[in-house]
């Protein structure tokens, strides 16, 4: 562990001199969180991409006001976040999902309900996918960093620049609205099964 | 009553949400669970933030596709080219401005020294001389007068403007100085 903080801080120290191939030691070790997170606030690969290449070209050109302190990774993490934040804010047209919409029916079956029928693992993706979508930019930041970077409530008002308190009351109702849309989810199944009964 | 009740069920629900981060005390949680055991509202909402919370923590973390360090280090390097490109610019534009100043000082400075040169050459001392030197000193003598008549009649007209002018540009160039030499001393990768 020691050792590979003294390998980051290596390279920190020589990216800092204009070295673009310690530079990229850096991007290799941290490409996968970042992109996980950008994919997950984003939801689109390809702009995921974007963001993510975005996220260290920021990194690198304010890598003299890293502090050291603090972890690397949430350095970059909190780039990536503010980053996909102010980009969702800027989509003219978002394509969120709301709680009103209807869902394929292969997204609505649940392990508890249907035992004989396992969700599939992309369908489980594109359930994971929908849920993030129906969150708030900010409120979707601190899942994303609650549950992906299992970062403390500290870490994540760090990352985001919010307060305790706020990242408390944001992860709360972020977990009331993806309460609720699962079961909103659960009550279109109900309809349209009640449906499918009547025309059969 | 029924906005106690929803309070109540409020407050529940935070309690929910600091269970589901571990950072709920026993009997805070046990207060809990004997809540959703009763309230099926509440039961309902448990059992989904629970469904919502295994999903999210069962994800996996997908990595970037193939090749993505290698395209951020093109990325990096063509920046540093347009860099290069732009403090060339720069050094181009803080030339040229210096050697305009430049230009403008040797001629204020001449321009004075002509002046002084038509004020000696009134004195009688300098009249009485004869021979080359004098000959010369007389046809230096017209062609500053001519010079001076110039620079006299556009310093009277335009003084101020050429002055004020003159002065932009010097600080103009110093804060571009200034600016490049503290970029160097404190972004070593050269970026700000």
């Amino acid at each position: 562990m020691g050792e590979g903080m003294d390998q980051e801080r290596a390279w920190i120290e020589q990216a800092l001199r204009g070295d673009h191939a310690a530079f990229g030691q850096l991007v290799r070790a941290y490409e996968r969180p970042v992109y996980n997170l950008t994919l997950r606030m984003l939801g689109d690969p390809e702009e995921a991409e974007d963001a993510a290449q975005e996220t260290f070209l920021r990194a690198y050109t304010r890598l003299a006001t890293y502090e050291p302190s603090r972890k690397f990774v949430n350095w970059l993490l909190s780039i990536a976040s503010h980053y996909c934040i102010d980009r969702l804010r800027r989509r003219i047209r978002a394509p969120q999902v709301s709680l009103e919409d209807p869902l394929p029916p292969q997204w609505l079956a649940s392990e508890e309900d249907r035992p004989d029928r396992v969700m599939t693992e992309k369908q489980e993706r594109e359930l994971v996918r929908h849920i993030l979508e129906s969150l708030p930019p900010d409120y979707r930041a601190s899942i994303i960093l609650r549950y992906w970077y299992d970062m403390s409530y500290e870490e994540i008002a760090a990352a985001t620049g919010a307060t305790e308190s706020a990242v408390k009351s944001r992860l709360h109702r972020a977990r009331c609205l993806m309460a609720r849309y699962l079961e909103t989810a659960a009550t279109y199944r109900g309809r349209d099964a009640r449906v499918e009964e009547m025309r059969a | 009553m029924r906005e106690l009740k929803k309070c109540a069920h409020d407050d529940l629900s935070e309690m929910m949400s600091m269970a589901l981060d571990g950072l709920l005390d026993p009997n805070s949680l046990q207060e809990v669970e004997e809540h959703v055991a009763t309230c099926p509202t509440c039961g309902q909402k448990w059992q989904s933030m629970q469904r919502a919370s295994r999903l999210l923590a069962a994800s996996e973390m997908p990595g970037p596709p193939l090749g993505f360090s290698t395209r951020v280090e093109r990325e990096l390097a063509a920046g540093a080219t347009h860099r290069r490109r732009v403090f060339r610019g720069l050094a181009l534009l803080t030339g040229s401005l210096s050697m305009a100043a430049m230009t403008m000082a040797v001629s204020v400075v001449v321009g004075l020294g002509i002046a002084g040169w038509r004020w000696l050459s009134t004195q009688p001392v300098v009249q009485q001389e004869s021979g080359v030197i004098s000959q010369l000193i007389s046809g230096l003598g017209l062609l500053g007068r001519t010079a001076s008549l110039f620079l006299g009649d556009l310093l009277v007209h335009y003084g101020v403007p050429v002055a004020l002018v003159l002065g932009l540009t010097l600080s103009l160039l110093a804060s571009l100085w200034g600016w490049l030499l503290s970029r160097q001393k404190t972004h070593r990768n050269g970026y700000a």
